[in-house]
């Protein structure tokens, strides 16, 4: 492949001025004028039937414009990422503490906030269900329709039963994971008005097109009459995914005929929106003596909360990843995804696999000690190659392995390991590893891009990848820049825009880099080409001796006196657009419902993480002193980008793995603020190491993958092991808090 | 209500204003003086997005009353630097990558202000130390310390 003169490169984003500046308006910046301020009145109580709700006082109170409940949802009252189980507002049931009852749309907050107190709502308490395992009993009170179990994903392969008779090596345990928050610094926000008769939206969101589709649904309008803008928005993490102010303003702004604003507070933010899926699983592993593995059972119970949400998704590729990044020929799996009247769980950076990773990675370091080797040594001997088979039974391709990341990873760790300089506290050093499928779990996800090349040699670069920080605007122009030679700085990125933007489906999945990338590199071919049998025919050339590069034409690598743009004008004034359209659909094979073998994904990153810690054994406080983190991203198209993934993504990975929890009782979180839901400051963090590795993807935009979500997959599962290694006893549960540790110590007599 | 007359220097400027005695500044800010770049996060004083400065030290703007800033110097993130004039630390939070969502950048910058002002060669614990109270999410702090580490050796 020729030089690559961009992608590549850290080009300095294209959002930093403004937002160093303090000039990016999100959603809350933005101001209308006669805009109105809107509340959700939200119910306090898990289970409750609705028996009535009066909102004479409060629609009669000076300055309120609009009270709102289920019977003001024209269309559909019901929402969902995957199934459409979740009311607007609440016309019958309620299954969730934070259910929308009423809609309030006033002069001010604070009328709109008086107004809800005015609001008077009758109800039917009926017993709840909050622990996912007692509600896949018959007897459980039921969240939805007649069953809690949501979704059952199987995957089976070879036989199970009979390698368990004979291994040498039969290692079973049962791991716990936690709820985890996003905790996006930006609460849930945004602004809606009229513009003629099209109903704008204009909110913090990771996927404007289903948020259209939803608002036309609700409210049974065609989808061009609503145009969702994307706001700039500050951090997702998946948990902006779902739905959260976006139907209730197209509502109000509907019924009012005014712009109407609808901010969410902290306690609100999390209350409401979507969590990581607590999970039980239980897990067994046979490896013959040398290590080998054989078999894995593994059976997990998911809980997604009172709705589907993205759900069955996460556990789904939960499933499809639990065997880790190794050959294992015998599967079985069974990951059900179970209805609670808990918070809903939904989709969260990692999406399944941050849970999985520390079971399996725990599993693989017992096996190793069994059967002898070193915890490096049974991750090489058994890690998935190409030509592997997966638990899907796909066959890999891919030009790596596992080594490739954890043996840079481990290095960096290891010539750095330090000793701790008081008895009672102990080091250790521990790994995770893992591989990561791009982009929706064998599901068509298409992505389209939009591009408009002027004749100056600037360009508008339209998609529906929504930027949320990750920075794939700058990702997307870079892509664009390179291909057709253009200058990065003068491509202007239009994104998330219903109105404006084709569909570029949800920034999640890791999948904008690859999958919007390339679609834009199939846009900027499509211009290109008309570009290069131009010049052919002007110069008397061979198309393949064309190339266009740093804003200049270039015959057989050769610099000509002809600019990029000079081409683009002699086009456009002969009549030839240069413009060009491009989508993108990863080529995947549903997996099969009775056995879960398919095709999930086009391709894989792997990634490994070692830590290295220090446990107090007389506290039991486990500090992280060094993380390493090894990502195979296939071509880092922006360097510091990638690095300022790998670095977040570890951070919120350490903050799952010793420091976050979102506690519940009966329903009710007991850590709805940043005072009691801690994630790590810049006091907690470690030193973390990002290493970039690259092993380009054929099907990738210059060989990229994707890599938003594996740096949080791996930290938790490191990070028990190091602590494993450093005192001798496991802990099975997260987050690993002082009082965990000192319980496995008291339990294993070791204090 | 009745409303309390303040005076204060807002960004060099002096500034005089009529508020309600329970208006937070973070609300006088943002809407009396549409200066939105001081965010809200959380509105408890827990992540630090609402920083400003008051003579000279950072302050959460969401635990201080308008009133409060009477005869105070207040600055805000619009203070900081202009498109034709960025301060230091904005050029180097936009070089090193010091910025991906931006909602926690403000606070962030002014935090690290007020650290250089005190202190211009900051040792690496002394930087983090400094931006503890502002959460990040997006970054893992490192490439934020090492914008204020590079605008320190400036």
């Amino acid at each position: 492949m020729a030089e690559l003169s961009i992608v590549g490169k850290s080009v300095i984003r294209k959002d930093a001025l403004d937002k160093v500046l303090g000039k990016t308006r999100y959603s809350a910046d933005i101001k209308m004028p006669n805009m109105l301020h809107a509340k959700v009145l939200r119910s306090t109580v898990a289970h409750a039937f609705v028996k009535k709700i009066d909102v004479t006082k409060a629609a009669a109170l000076p300055g309120v414009h609009a009270v709102l409940t289920a019977k003001d949802v024209p269309g559909l009252n019901g929402h969902g990422i995957i199934f459409k189980d979740e009311p607007v507002l609440v016309s019958d049931k309620i299954r969730k503490i934070g259910d929308g009852l009423a809609l309030v749309a006033a002069e001010t907050e604070e009328i709109a906030q008086q107004a809800l107190h005015l609001i008077e709502v009758e109800l039917e308490k009926i017993p709840g269900v909050f622990d996912a395992v007692q509600a896949m009993q018959e007897d459980a009170p039921k969240v939805q329709g007649n069953s809690n179990i949501l979704a059952l994903r199987k995957i089976i392969r070879g036989n199970v039963d009979t390698v368990f008779e004979t291994a040498d090596i039969v290692v079973e345990n049962e791991y716990v994971t936690q709820m985890q928050e996003h905790a996006y610094i930006e609460p849930e926000a945004g602004i809606a008005y009229m513009e003629d008769d099209i109903i704008v939206v204009k909110a913090a969101t990771q996927n404007t097109h289903f948020d259209c589709r939803e608002i036309a649904r609700n409210l049974a309008l065609p989808q061009s009459r609503i145009r969702m803008i994307q706001a700039p928005t500050g951090g997702g993490f998946g948990g902006k995914l779902d739905v959260s102010v976006q139907i209730y303003l197209a509502l109000l702004a509907l019924k009012t005929r005014r712009p109407v604003k609808l901010v969410y507070s902290r306690e609100e933010s999390i209350i409401t929106s979507s969590k990581r899926h607590p999970c039980v699983i239980k897990y067994k592993t046979a490896a013959d003596k040398t290590g080998k593995l054989l078999a894995v059972d593994v059976h997990v119970v998911a809980d997604t909360g009172a709705y589907s949400s993205y759900g069955p998704a996460p556990v789904t590729r939960l499933a499809v990843h639990a065997a880790g990044p190794y050959e294992v020929p015998n599967v079985r799996i069974y990951a059900y995804t179970v209805y609670t009247n808990n918070p809903t769980a939904g989709a969260m950076r990692g999406f399944g696999v941050p849970q999985i990773a520390f079971a399996y990675e725990q599993q693989m370091d017992i096996i190793a000690q069994k059967a002898g080797i070193s915890p490096l040594e049974i991750r090489l001997r058994n890690t998935l190659k190409n030509g592997s088979v997966t638990s899907t039974g796909q066959v890999m391709n891919v030009k790596g392995n596992i080594g490739n990341t954890l043996m840079p990873a481990y290095e960096k760790v290891m010539e750095n390991k330090g000793q701790s300089v008081v008895p009672h506290k102990k080091r250790g050093v521990g790994m995770g590893c893992l591989y990561f499928g791009i982009g929706n779990t064998g599901q068509p996800n298409p992505a389209g891009a939009f591009l408009d090349v002027m004749e100056d040699g600037s360009a508008h670069l339209m998609v529906g990848a929504a930027d949320i920080g990750q920075g794939s605007n700058t990702i997307l122009a870079q892509i664009a820049a390179e291909e057709l030679g253009l200058d990065f700085k003068d491509i202007k990125v239009i994104s998330a825009d219903t109105g404006v933007t084709p569909d570029g489906g949800a920034s999640s999945a890791s999948r904008q880099t690859y999958i919007s990338g390339n679609a834009t590199l199939k846009a900027a071919k499509v211009v290109k080409e008309k570009l290069v049998n131009e010049i052919v025919v002007w110069q008397s050339v061979s198309l393949e001796a064309v190339s266009l590069k740093n804003k200049w034409v270039f015959i057989n690598d050769k610099q000509t006196d002809i600019t990029v743009a000079q081409l683009i004008a002699r086009c456009r004034g002969k009549g030839t657009m240069t413009i060009g359209h491009g989508w993108y659909n990863p080529t995947t094979q549903p997996l099969d419902d009775e056995m879960g073998q398919g095709e999930p994904y086009e391709v894989y990153s792997f990634a490994s993480h070692v830590a290295e810690v220090e446990v107090d054994t007389q506290t039991g406080q486990v500090e992280v002193v060094r993380i390493a983190a090894a990502h195979d991203v296939g071509q880092a198209v922006n360097p510091l980008h990638v690095e300022g993934q790998i670095e977040g993504g570890t951070i919120m990975g350490v903050g799952y793995g010793i420091y976050e929890e979102i506690k519940v009782a009966n329903g009710n979180i007991r850590t709805p603020s940043f005072a009691t839901y801690v994630i790590p400051t810049a006091m907690d963090i470690p030193i973390v190491d990002a290493i970039i590795v690259e092993e380009s993807a054929n099907t990738g935009p210059f060989g990229a993958k994707g890599l938003g979500e594996p740096p949080l997959c791996a930290p938790a599962a490191a990070i028990a092991n190091a602590v494993s290694q450093a005192i001798g006893v496991r802990i099975n549960s997260l987050p690993i808090t002082p009082e965990k540790v000192l319980k496995a110590l008291q339990a294993a007599e070791k204090i | 209500m009745s409303t309390v007359k303040i005076n204060f220097i807002l960004n060099n400027k002096p500034v005089s204003l009529e508020v309600a005695p329970n208006c937070r500044a973070i609300d006088m800010l943002r809407e009396n003086l549409d200066l939105t770049g001081t965010k809200i996060g959380c509105g408890e004083g827990d992540c630090g997005a609402c920083t400003i400065i008051i003579d000279g030290n950072t302050a959460n703007s969401c635990m201080v009353l308008a009133a409060q800033l009477d005869g105070k110097n207040v600055v805000t993130i619009e203070g900081l630097g202009t498109y034709d004039k960025l301060d230091a630390l904005q050029q180097a939070f936009i070089d090193e990558g010091a910025v991906q969502c931006g909602f926690c950048t403000p606070g962030m910058l002014l935090s690290a202000k007020v650290l250089l002002d005190h202190n211009p060669k900051p040792s690496r614990q002394e930087i983090m130390q400094s931006i503890s109270g502002n959460l990040c999410r997006c970054t893992g702090y490192e490439k934020i310390a090492n914008a204020i580490e590079k605008a320190s050796s400036k």
